[in-house]
């Protein structure tokens, strides 16, 4: 790769990030156009409402008459709560392949491992009906309560990490008698800050742009996600493409900010994973 | 006692949203159901409808398609785009960044975008195209474009996610071979297939591992942008289990379909074991 200047190579860079970023870019400057700019041929690179009185029209419009903040706080809750109950979880189940001897042992953690691998469309046939049975159809609990159960990514890192915990540590809390749940609570798990952080991200993420379980186990229009309630405007009003570009910025920002400020946590993720959702 | 009373969770959520469903889909591949009625039995009819049904053959060659097209794109452009970053200079962590934000953005709002992007009266990609001169398809309408376009879009959003994993395995590799091999003359080309390529081999097939695997996740980007269409031209396996279980209410016919689809992605994961063997070279 020598024979190109370094100036090429940045010129090469350059010309990539554009191609990489401009759907981001021409995306916000839509949802500052007004719908007649929006529909402009050639397309006008400036958006029309930018620095007038009228330029936060299209997101006060998504946000109070299509309830966009309302299913923001939604994903926020159910997303959260998803993460939280991952870590949770992953790390007591990580601890217990990491540290504790039993029969079944290998067994448990090869069945974890081997369902990671299947598509979630051969299991959401039965889980619907599981679902449905359980009363759970139009409530946040089909979203929720998997992620406080299992996970297979969560407790394989969990555990990768707790089996090189240094001795040192754990043999002061043995000596003290401590049970193996104090010893989780007290030795491990404050241990591992980095790990639950990456994978509360992970699995924030995940959840946040989630669409199949949002689109079969809720219909109540304000219980909506939002990446859900794209698709539903989307196909409501396929015209106001201001409006659901409005949006889409709204649905995605969050999901930069954290980006943006817990870049090494999320690229972490991605090392370490190599496996998604 | 013990760890079993703090596996519990696990256990439980294991068994009742993994295991049974699993075990339930392969029980229900064999019956006719539509969710209300009790599921009937009928062998073996919803795989045979399956396979002499020309539309199902054509979902599955959809998907062998798309898979084609993305594990290539996102290994050549994932390594390209690692080979460019993984130098030291001013402004690399800025592009790793950049390269991967669209893997962060949910493919629902990838898939608005890029639709509104390719719009074919409104889009701005086909007034820059015609600008040039070029009567640009309508991309997303036209059954022989909308595939590839899709699978397209697929590999945009996640090239930055193989970049990084190319550029873990690029850093293993010392420094001092490289300089060894330069000292020996050899130009850039050389270096990059004779050493670097052959010495990144365990990375490549673990990232062509994942790549495959990664392929046939399309269900929300093909939701967002065409559902399928036209005229059955996008529609892969995991969106006609969608389609035939949530639209058409056909349970049996559905499961049948996800079995179909688990067989492809249990034997693509095992060649790919088998092939590791041959294929990569020794680990320095």
């Amino acid at each position: 790769m020598k024979r190109f200047g370094p100036l090429c190579v940045f010129a090469i860079l350059c010309v990539l990030a554009f191609l990489t970023i401009f759907p981001f870019i021409w995306m916000l400057s839509n949802s500052f156009s007004s719908e007649s700019n929006v529909f402009r041929m050639p397309p006008s690179l400036w958006p029309d409402l930018l620095g007038k009185a009228a330029m936060w029209d299209n997101y006060k419009s998504i946000l109070r008459e299509f309830h966009f903040g309302r299913y923001s706080l939604n994903s926020l809750f159910i997303s959260g709560a998803s993460g939280i109950g991952q870590v949770l979880t992953c790390s007591l189940a990580g601890f217990v392949f990491a540290v504790m001897k039993f029969r079944g042992k290998n067994l448990i953690f090869t069945a974890l491992l081997l369902t990671l691998m299947i598509p979630p469309q051969v299991t959401i046939i039965p889980e619907f009906f599981i679902v449905m049975k359980l009363n759970w159809l139009d409530s946040y609990l089909p979203l929720i309560v998997p992620s406080f159960l299992v996970g297979s990514f969560g407790t394989f890192m969990f555990k990768e990490f707790y089996e090189n915990i240094p001795s040192s540590l754990v043999d002061a809390a043995v000596i003290d008698g401590a049970k193996p749940f104090a010893m989780y609570a007290r030795v491990y798990l404050p241990e591992s800050g980095p790990q639950a952080t990456t994978l509360f991200i992970i699995t924030f993420m995940n959840s946040w742009n989630d669409l199949l379980r949002p689109i079969l186990y809720i219909s109540k229009d304000k219980m909506q996600t939002v990446t859900m309630a794209l698709t539903q405007f989307q196909s409501q009003y396929s015209a106001k493409w201001n409006l659901l570009l409005a949006g889409g910025v709204l649905s995605v920002l969050p999901l930069l900010l954290i980006f943006i400020f817990l870049q090494r946590f999320v690229i972490q993720s991605s090392m370490s994973s190599g496996i998604k959702g | 006692m013990a760890p079993w009373v703090l596996l519990l969770p696990t256990i439980v959520g294991l068994v009742v949203f993994r295991i049974i469903p699993v075990g339930g889909s392969f029980y229900l591949a064999f019956t006719d159901w539509n969710l209300l009625r009790d599921p009937s039995f009928v062998g073996l009819e919803n795989f045979r409808e399956a396979l002499d049904n020309p539309a199902f053959l054509q979902v599955v060659s959809n998907t062998v398609m798309f898979s084609l097209l993305y594990v290539a794109g996102v290994m050549v452009i994932g390594l390209m785009l690692a080979v460019l970053v993984n130098r030291k200079m001013r402004g690399t962590s800025f592009f790793r960044a950049a390269f991967y934000m669209p893997v962060v953005t949910s493919a629902v709002a990838v898939g608005i975008v890029w639709s509104w992007i390719l719009s074919p009266n409104h889009g701005v990609a086909n007034a820059v195209l015609q600008a040039f001169g070029i009567t640009a398809p309508y991309w997303l309408g036209d059954p022989a474009f909308a595939l590839p376009t899709v699978a397209f879009i697929q590999v945009w959003k996640m090239s930055g996610y193989y970049m990084i994993l190319f550029l873990a395995g690029l850093q293993d590799i010392p420094e001092s071979v490289k300089e060894a091999a330069l000292v020996d003359g050899a130009n850039s080309r050389q270096q990059f297939f004779r050493i670097t390529l052959p010495m990144l081999s365990p990375t490549t097939f673990f990232v062509l591992t994942v790549a495959i695997i990664d392929s046939f996740k399309n269900f929300e980007l093909i939701y967002a942008m065409t559902r399928g269409g036209p005229q059955n031209a996008t529609n892969t396996l995991v969106y006609d289990v969608y389609l035939n279980a949530f639209v058409h209410y056909r349970m049996g016919y559905a499961s049948a379909v996800g079995y179909i689809l688990l067989a492809g992605v249990a034997l693509l994961t095992y060649m790919n074991f088998r092939i590791k063997k041959r294929w990569v070279t020794p680990n320095f």
